[in-house]
């Protein structure tokens, strides 16, 4: 928590961005995050975002729905969205909450993230769209 | 009493011997006349069991081998009074023949058989003496009884040890999570799925995708006989969560039974990935991460 | 952990990452009225984790200083959260040296100052708060506390002399500082409780008695009370927080992520299973956050349970306006502010137990216990 100079650092790197959070933020540090993103998306004109949330313990309502509306934004905006990171208990209890990530693509790390957005990856995205994925 | 000849002369010989047997000596008397039957009532013991259609998991040479094996410690638990010796074959004989999937209603079966066998040979060699054909089947039955038993405790415990030590071993397995090749992992999912257990394979598939960096996963129910609502409804998130972890999941041997189950919980098959068995399962999941199939290398 | 497995990932598929495009790119940037543009939201955030108002604008104040001093070597768009976690850092190491002092501190006296200029002044102010609460007491509590207290004279002794047992002078005693504080606290504060249940309220919490503070149903009150929610804080700060429970008072949304690290660090003594852990903080995420939506503030009480086994239970309680429908509220779908509308009936799904009762104008309270599973 202490790392870093803040509690969420966004980085460019070629066409994407990639914004990670390094503590748990509260509502408005969220939204606060959101707008800022969207902002430098605009402004660096991005095709990809990957966000970041592995230091997060916890995912919950709140926080589903802002990813959600950032990545919506940010598609608005002419940028497809990876979040990467969701840790294995992180995700199971968003289940539990009832919550996915609807189509935001999700990816295990940065890695799988940019390789996604890279192109190397053909997968559809993970969420329940698989059933109607011809490659 | 010491030849194998027909029997109206062998029984004329006998009755006048047999007034003079005391109770304590109708025991040995019985051993003596079955083990001098031996090879003729183990035969007919093995016939009735083939016409029964028992023990048809074993091989003819098995069958022999076994029921030979048992007649002898038939005899001898007469001979002895003592079943300890019994008690260890029968354990040693279940531990051998539960894997080939012999029942319990199997081995009480041919048991039964065996005491019917020998009672009848008893009635064919004392038919003339009622009085003392009684007093024999006095001194056998009890004993035959306490054989069949005996024979038939040691099966089932046998059996509940060799259940237990599966579940354990099942239960020990500490990594259910098979990484086949990069990035995909197997999770075969054999025998009854309590809540427990379906909360243990959560958390080992969810941290395996972290660990193996798994894009792909395919979950085998095929041993898996069925589940309750609670049990589905953990598996459907457990899905759903690996999903979120950025992999795709794959589900195979969905039986109908399990399927129902979903449906009755209110799972939307269609968003299911479902492939018919684990080859199928897994030939999808390299075409996912790009690999080309071994009999089609244009899918994809 | 996790922040160094990131700089691995980084560092090998992606180098160029630290390259011009991040450094030199806007060097030239007008850092001063960014720095006083960050005032309001520092003083929220500050505001919001410490309750005196003078520390805190001695925070906000030098959080500033040293925002201002680092601005430029900090990236433009980074400045606001270096402000935040320089805010943090100033509040951690406050009361890193509060910790400190509270070890030390005098049993009567409950209140800490953080090191502070004017000192002198205060110890004029705390002076005379000490006469003005010691004129409340009885002369007879006057004379025991002072002989114990000033002259350190023996419980034993003293029993003997009040013709009674050590153990009640002893509970005596407990009684007439506890009482001491509040009123300490109230001469500080130059206040005279608005109602006639606040002084029995800050009392039992004051003495940390369990069953009287639901006998006035303290929690309630300290929530309706502006004054006693005030004074409430140091006196529940200064009784050693049990090793079982806690309490949190919920009014910011810095506080939901207070609430929910509390709940996790609790859990974690039970051995709760990862999984576990997390499925708990997000349901006291979930029920923090309706507090500060709804009520605009409550608390969120967590305790350790081992009856019938093992488990966490939360009380989330607050003085909001209530909630009409209560099936309603706990249907999936249910939302009546910007959300998803799974806050109360996710937060359900995730524990094993879940009771709601709410009152119109009175408040709502939610209990929600998760009990260990065997094995």
């Amino acid at each position: 928590m202490d790392e870093g100079p803040g509690l969420v650092s966004i980085l460019r790197q070629g066409d994407n961005l990639i914004a990670s959070i390094h503590t748990a933020l509260d509502d408005s540090e969220m939204v606060r995050f959101q707008r800022n993103l969207i902002e430098q998306i605009g402004r660096d004109r991005a095709r990809g975002v990957i966000i970041d949330v592995a230091a997060l313990d916890v995912l919950d309502s709140f926080g589903a729905r802002t990813l959600r509306t950032l990545a919506e934004m940010a598609r608005l905006r002419g940028a497809e969205t990876v979040i990467v990171g969701i840790q294995p208990d992180v995700a199971f209890s968003m289940v539990a909450l009832g919550l996915g990530t609807g189509t935001v693509h999700t990816a295990l790390d940065l890695e799988e993230g940019l390789a996604y957005l890279g192109g190397t990856h053909s997968l559809p995205a993970p969420d329940g769209t698989e059933p109607h994925f011809r490659p | 009493m010491t030849q194998d000849s027909p029997t109206a002369e062998r029984l004329a010989d006998a009755s006048p011997a047999i007034d003079r047997v005391d109770e304590d000596e109708l025991l040995p008397q019985l051993v003596a006349h079955l083990r001098e039957h031996r090879s003729r009532l183990r035969e007919e013991w093995a016939n009735r069991i083939h016409r029964a259609h028992l023990l048809e998991a074993m091989t003819p040479q098995e069958t022999t081998d076994e029921t030979t094996s048992v007649y002898d410690n038939y005899v001898e638990v007469l001979e002895t009074g003592s079943v300890e010796a019994l008690q260890d074959y029968a354990r040693d004989l279940s531990e051998r023949i539960i894997p080939r999937g012999v029942e319990t209603h199997e081995v009480v079966s041919i048991v039964l058989l065996l005491r019917d066998v020998l009672a009848r040979s008893l009635f064919e060699k004392y038919q003339r003496d009622f009085d003392f054909l009684n007093r024999v089947l006095d001194a056998y039955e009890p004993a035959a009884n306490r054989i069949a038993n005996t024979v038939a405790v040691s099966f089932v415990e046998e059996r509940e040890r060799i259940i237990r030590q599966q579940q354990d071993s099942i239960r020990e397995l500490s990594t259910p999570v098979l990484p086949v090749r990069e990035q995909l992992l197997i999770l075969p999912i054999i025998g009854i799925l309590d809540t427990e257990r379906a909360r243990q394979l959560t958390e080992q598939l969810l941290t395996g995708i972290r660990t193996h960096r798994a894009r792909v996963v395919v979950i085998d129910v095929t041993g898996a006989p069925e589940v309750d609502e609670a049990v589905a409804n953990h598996l459907v998130r457990t899905v759903d969560a690996s999903r979120l972890m950025g992999a795709s999941v794959i589900i195979t041997g969905l039986s109908p039974k399990i399927a129902q189950t979903l449906v009755t919980i209110g799972v939307d098959l269609s968003k299911m990935h479902t492939i018919g068995d684990l080859q199928g399962g897994l030939e999808e999941a390299e075409r996912l991460l790009g690999y080309n199939s071994k009999q089609d290398g244009t899918a994809g | 952990m996790f922040t160094a497995n990131t700089a691995r990932v980084i560092g090998r598929s992606v180098p160029v990452m630290e390259g011009a495009e991040l450094d030199g790119a806007r060097p030239d940037s007008d850092a001063a009225p960014d720095v006083a543009s960050l005032l309001p939201m520092l003083r929220r955030i500050v505001f919001s984790r410490v309750g005196n108002e003078a520390a805190a604008e001695d925070l906000v104040q030098e959080t500033l200083v040293k925002v201002l001093a680092a601005a430029n070597r900090i990236e433009p768009g980074m400045l606001e959260p270096y402000a935040i976690t320089t805010a943090r850092h100033v509040i951690a190491s406050m009361w890193r040296s509060q910790d400190t002092q509270r070890r030390n501190q005098h049993r009567v006296v409950g209140m800490d100052h953080v090191d502070a200029p004017d000192e002198r002044l205060l110890k004029e102010e705390e002076r005379a708060a000490v006469s003005a609460a010691l004129e409340h007491l009885s002369e007879r509590e006057q004379q025991t506390l002072l002989a114990h207290e000033v002259s350190g004279q023996d419980m034993r002794s003293l029993a003997t002399e009040l013709n009674t047992t050590a153990g009640a002078v002893a509970a005596q005693l407990n009684r007439t500082r506890a009482r001491m504080r509040v009123e300490y606290l109230l001469a500080l504060h130059d206040a005279e409780p608005p109602t006639d249940r606040c002084r029995p309220v800050l009392y039992a919490i004051s003495g940390g008695d369990r069953r009287r503070q639901r006998e006035v149903d303290a929690a309630r009150h300290v929530l309706e009370c502006e004054l006693c929610a005030k004074l409430s804080e140091p006196l529940l700060e200064r009784r050693p927080e049990g090793e079982n429970e806690i309490t949190i008072r919920i009014q910011h949304d810095a506080d939901v992520v207070r609430a929910r690290k509390s709940a996790r660090e609790l859990a974690t003594r039970l051995d709760f299973s990862r999984t576990d852990l997390t499925l708990i903080a997000t349901a006291v995420s979930e029920i923090a956050r309706n507090i500060v939506r709804f009520a605009a503030k409550g608390q969120v009480y967590i305790e350790l349970v081992d009856q019938p086994r093992p488990g966490i239970r939360i009380v989330a309680r607050d003085s909001g306006p209530g909630i009409p429908d209560i099936d309603q509220a706990l249907a999936d779908g249910y939302s009546t502010y910007n959300g998803l509308g799974l806050g109360l009936p996710g937060a359900r799904r995730l524990m094993d137990e879940f009771t709601l009762t709410s009152e119109i104008n009175v408040g709502t309270t939610v209990t929600m216990t998760k009990w260990r599973t065997e094995g």
